[in-house]
């Protein structure tokens, strides 16, 4: 990403582990990155690769365990309670489940006017005009404001959510798989609707998700997560045509698409793939088709690659070596 | 080659406010032997309903209106409950979307598999073990001499989908049924598990019946597709001429909203405006019309049937039409 | 979530029997406390609905207002269950931590104790009346709706809107009293009827072994004890209290039930 843009958050070598007993999960493995504003940052990975923590940790409902997180330029972990209030007001997030992310006894009115009645702010007036307003950036309608969430389909109860997140006209909006959950044509209208509302708003995103396809449409920059680290990170056009790490080319690979003559390049995988060793500094090692042979892949010692200004890989024997 | 399976005017209906509605309409469709054949639709469509028809799971207050389901030439609704269990397992058998649920938790694997071979063959137990190894290496799990040993809970969500597709085949059935089945799993797990059913299906001859809502899924799994929506089968047509040459507008709007990597990121995505409409709303005339950009009066006057049109099965009036001037391929 | 009033039999009966009692000094035919005028144990009959007791008075006189006195300490004792309960279960189950441990700990202990022994210390340390039955019955009740509303706050503060809500800057206590109590609101009726089932026995059980109520005073459990009392004399004397006691316990019971039957299928549906 170009330096001249404003840099509204950012996380530096964030750690997360999670001990239960005698075994600790690395979720977050020297995480680093950086939002700019109104750009969107897409972390993609699948279950467990610990993109969901690294939100949880940007709002500010988790600490890492090692690591800092700056947003708008406030340290977070540092400040007084009342301080952190006030710099939530900046985050909202929008998560997956339609239904369960809303408060199921109120009313969508009243769901939308949360984050304002949380912070005082306006009279009751004002804040109507508010709810109208915002239900209308996101397409619904008056006749909606006395509905329950049951009483609305999953697109609505989406957008519902969107609109919260928007009440208190913050910088950055954490989508955590925000349209995971929606059918394809629903999923399409959110989508383009997330899309009108960034250029709008000079909102920046922080979009989580598994969906490589949602990511390659909504983000400027791409950061690919595998067990916890990051192993590739870059422009949408570095990543999805300049990709360098194997795991991000079999993700690539691994992808269905809508198009029956896709020729298909990993068929051969039918085997479930061996976990990564102790020792290993490549967790994808044992996984790679690249990596299981090559014996300078088996080091104890792996460091990022700075490919371009923009580009970034964890890999010691990467696609273009 | 013979049809293997054959639905004809299956309706389903659900009770609601307004006195009981109709979820799956007047569907029919066949499976030859030995095909893949994808079902694609949103939610709501019908598409899990009409599965479990074909698995007779239809349960109170879900009824099944209408129609008849030939497996093998012999009509299955009207059998009795014991009749159909005989069918259940060796006949057609099922796959669903989450395979924890499917599976007893506290009981381990192997003896899961070794208890289906049993029902359906009267086999030793330490015969059905020796199969149940077999079917465990045949869906692709490491080492299962010692994974036939393990419980539920000590394995991935693709390795107990594994169990549960060696499961499904342990009756060596001819209709495998997997609704949603890689939904659930990630990626690169939905990718190796697609490739076992594939491979599966392949060498036994299996005619594959495949529920999704995931287009991609459909595309590079099926010989066929059958469109559902609003309760309707509204395209049924080979995998190119569904993908490549839609001729009903909502399969082509369909596979225009979709959001792969592949698509234009400078435009927005071309999305259906609306949502599909609930059961008990469901507008006249053809279900798709009221969202159609395609749509003229006669649409919503009448309900378009099943027809032929362009080499495969539309339910739209105007897809001839629409088809040539070349609004929906 | 809207709450639909569907018709039940056990609603109304609660309902019922609540008006009932409530209203006993207008509906009662005869003075309770009357000595004078009918004589002792007369049968039912058309002056009296349910006979006499061993002093002449109308026995369904004195059940309507013995009943009074029974709901009237266990309407009571469920309210004052119902707030200590929630408080010490809410507190618990959003400070956790050693808070939860000693607060959790404390209600197990609690509960360990029968009741009835807890309650037979309890009135002979403060005597029993109108006044301490129903604190000391309530108190009691607290431990069940502690751990209750506990498990309620906890499932709900691990919810999706409640990471929303302090998302969105939400304050830790009216995130609690605005999002968190609408949302187990609806438990707490459950737990609220059961306990109103719990007290009715427990006064009934105290009066019925002369702890409770004193007379001239009656309670639906005193009438138990003077009916059995004469039980040789007169069988249907302790019959009818027995059979008030039976019901009402029934139909709270059942209306809570009901209740948590109706939310149960409410949350599978979704």
């Amino acid at each position: 990403m170009s330096t001249e843009l404003k840099v509204v958050a950012s996380a530096s070598g964030i750690s997360r582990i999670f001990r239960g007993g005698s075994n600790e999960v690395r979720a977050l493995d020297d995480v680093s990155f950086s939002l700019h504003e109104g750009k969107t940052l897409a972390l993609v990975g699948e279950s467990g690769s610990g993109k969901t923590t690294a939100a949880r940790i940007l709002l500010g409902l988790d600490t890492p365990s090692a690591g800092s997180v700056e947003v708008l330029g406030q340290t977070l972990g540092t400040l007084k309670h009342e301080e952190m209030r006030l710099l939530r007001r900046e985050i909202q997030v929008v998560q997956q489940d339609p239904f369960s992310q809303l408060n199921r006894r109120h009313s969508v009115q009243r769901i939308i006017e949360g984050p304002l009645l949380a912070f005082n702010i306006g009279d009751k007036e004002s804040r109507k005009k508010k709810v109208i307003e915002l239900l209308e950036a996101v397409g619904l309608e008056k006749e909606h404001l006395r509905r329950r969430p049951h009483e609305l389909s999953g697109g609505q109860c989406q957008r519902v959510a969107i609109a919260r997140a928007l009440a208190l006209d913050p910088k950055i909006v954490v989508l955590d798989e925000a349209v995971s959950a929606l059918d394809v044509s629903v999923r399409a209208q959110v989508l383009n609707l997330l899309r009108k509302l960034q250029q709008e708003r000079g909102l920046t995103y922080f979009f989580i998700t598994h969906d490589l396809g949602v990511a390659h449409y909504m983000a400027d920059e791409v950061a690919v997560m595998f067990r916890g680290r990051i192993v590739e990170r870059g422009t949408r056009e570095d990543v999805f045509e300049n990709s360098q790490h194997h795991y991000t080319i079999g993700l690539l690979a691994s992808v269905p698409l809508a198009n029956p003559q896709a020729v298909k390049s990993n068929k051969e995988q039918v085997q479930t793939l061996p976990s990564p060793e102790d020792g290993d500094a490549c967790l994808y090692r044992t996984r790679c088709a690249v990596g299981m042979n090559r014996p300078d892949c088996k080091s104890t010692t792996l460091t990022l690659t700075k490919g371009t200004a923009t580009h970034s890989w964890l890999c010691h024997s990467p696609q273009g070596s | 080659m013979t049809n293997l399976l054959s639905v004809k005017n299956l309706s389903i209906s659900v009770p609601s406010a307004k006195g009981r509605v109709s979820v799956v309409d007047n569907v029919s469709f066949e499976i030859p032997a030995g095909k893949k054949i994808g079902m694609v639709g949103e939610s709501g469509s019908g598409k899990s309903l009409t599965a479990y028809a074909l698995m007779r799971l239809i349960k109170s207050p879900v009824s099944i209106d209408g129609g008849e389901i030939f497996l093998n030439g012999r009509e299955i609704l009207g059998l009795s409950s014991k009749e159909f269990r005989l069918l259940r397992g060796n006949e057609i058998s099922m796959i669903y979307q989450d395979p924890m649920s499917a599976l007893n938790p506290i009981m381990r694997v192997g003896q899961q598999i070794i208890e289906s071979i049993q029902l359906h063959s009267s086999v030793s137990k330490s015969v059905a073990r020796k199969a149940a190894i077999d079917l465990l290496a045949s869906v692709g799990i490491p080492e299962p001499e010692s994974r036939i040993d393990s419980y539920p809970f000590e394995m991935s969500g693709g390795m107990l989908q594994r169990v549960v597709i060696a499961i499904a085949l342990s009756g060596e059935p001819k209709v495998l049924i997997a609704d949603e089945a890689t939904t659930a799993l990630d990626v690169t797990t939905q990718d190796r598990v697609l490739t076992l059913i594939d491979k599966l299906a392949a060498e036994r001859n299996l005619s594959v019946l495949l529920i999704t809502h995931d287009l991609g899924v459909a595309a590079q799994f099926s010989d066929d597709i059958m469109v559902m929506y609003a309760g309707k089968l509204v395209e049924n047509g080979s995998v190119e001429q569904i993908f490549s040459n839609p001729a009903h507008p909502y399969t082509k709007a369909l596979l225009d909203s979709r959001c792969d990597y592949t698509i234009d990121v400078n435009k927005p995505i071309k999305s259906i405006a609306g949502q599909p409409p609930r059961p008990d709303n469901r507008p006249s005339g053809c279900v798709f019309s009221p969202r159609c950009a395609h749509a003229e009066p006669k649409c919503s006057a009448s309900v378009p049937p099943l027809t032929s049109s362009q080499g495969r099965l539309t339910a739209c009036f105007r897809s001839d039409e629409l088809f040539q001037v070349g609004a929906v391929n | 979530m809207r709450f639909k009033m569907r018709f039940s039999l056990s609603g109304l009966i609660v309902l019922a029997i609540v008006g009932i009692t409530l209203a006993a000094p207008l509906i009662s035919p005869y003075d309770p406390y009357a000595i004078d005028g009918a004589e002792p144990f007369l049968g039912p009959s058309l002056t009296h609905l349910m006979g006499t007791d061993d002093l002449g008075r109308d026995l369904f006189s004195r059940i309507l207002y013995g009943g009074r006195i029974t709901i009237l300490i266990a309407l009571a004792a469920t309210i004052i269950a119902l707030i200590i309960g929630t408080l010490w279960g809410m507190i618990a189950g959003v400070q956790r931590g050693w808070v939860d441990e000693i607060l959790m700990r404390t209600a197990d202990a609690t509960m360990a104790i029968p009741q009835i022994l807890f309650a037979l210390v309890c009135v002979s340390a403060v005597g029993s009346s109108v006044f301490s039955l129903p604190i000391i019955a309530g108190l009691l009740l607290s431990p069940t709706t502690a751990r209750m509303a506990r498990t309620a706050v906890v499932v709900e503060l691990a919810s999706d809107y409640v990471v929303a809500a302090k998302a969105t800057g939400l304050k830790k206590s009216r995130l609690i009293m605005t999002e968190v109590l609408p949302n187990i609101a609806p438990q707490l009726l459950v737990q609220l009827s059961i306990n109103a089932a719990a007290a009715v026995m427990m006064e009934a059980s105290l009066s019925f072994i002369g702890l409770g109520i004193q007379p001239p005073d009656a309670s639906w459990g005193t009438l138990m004890l003077q009916g059995y009392g004469n039980l040789w004399n007169t069988s249907w004397f302790v019959f009818f209290p027995a059979l008030v006691v039976t019901i009402t316990i029934l139909a709270f019971n059942s209306y809570g039930e009901r209740i948590r039957v109706s939310l149960d299928s409410r949350k599978s549906s979704k």
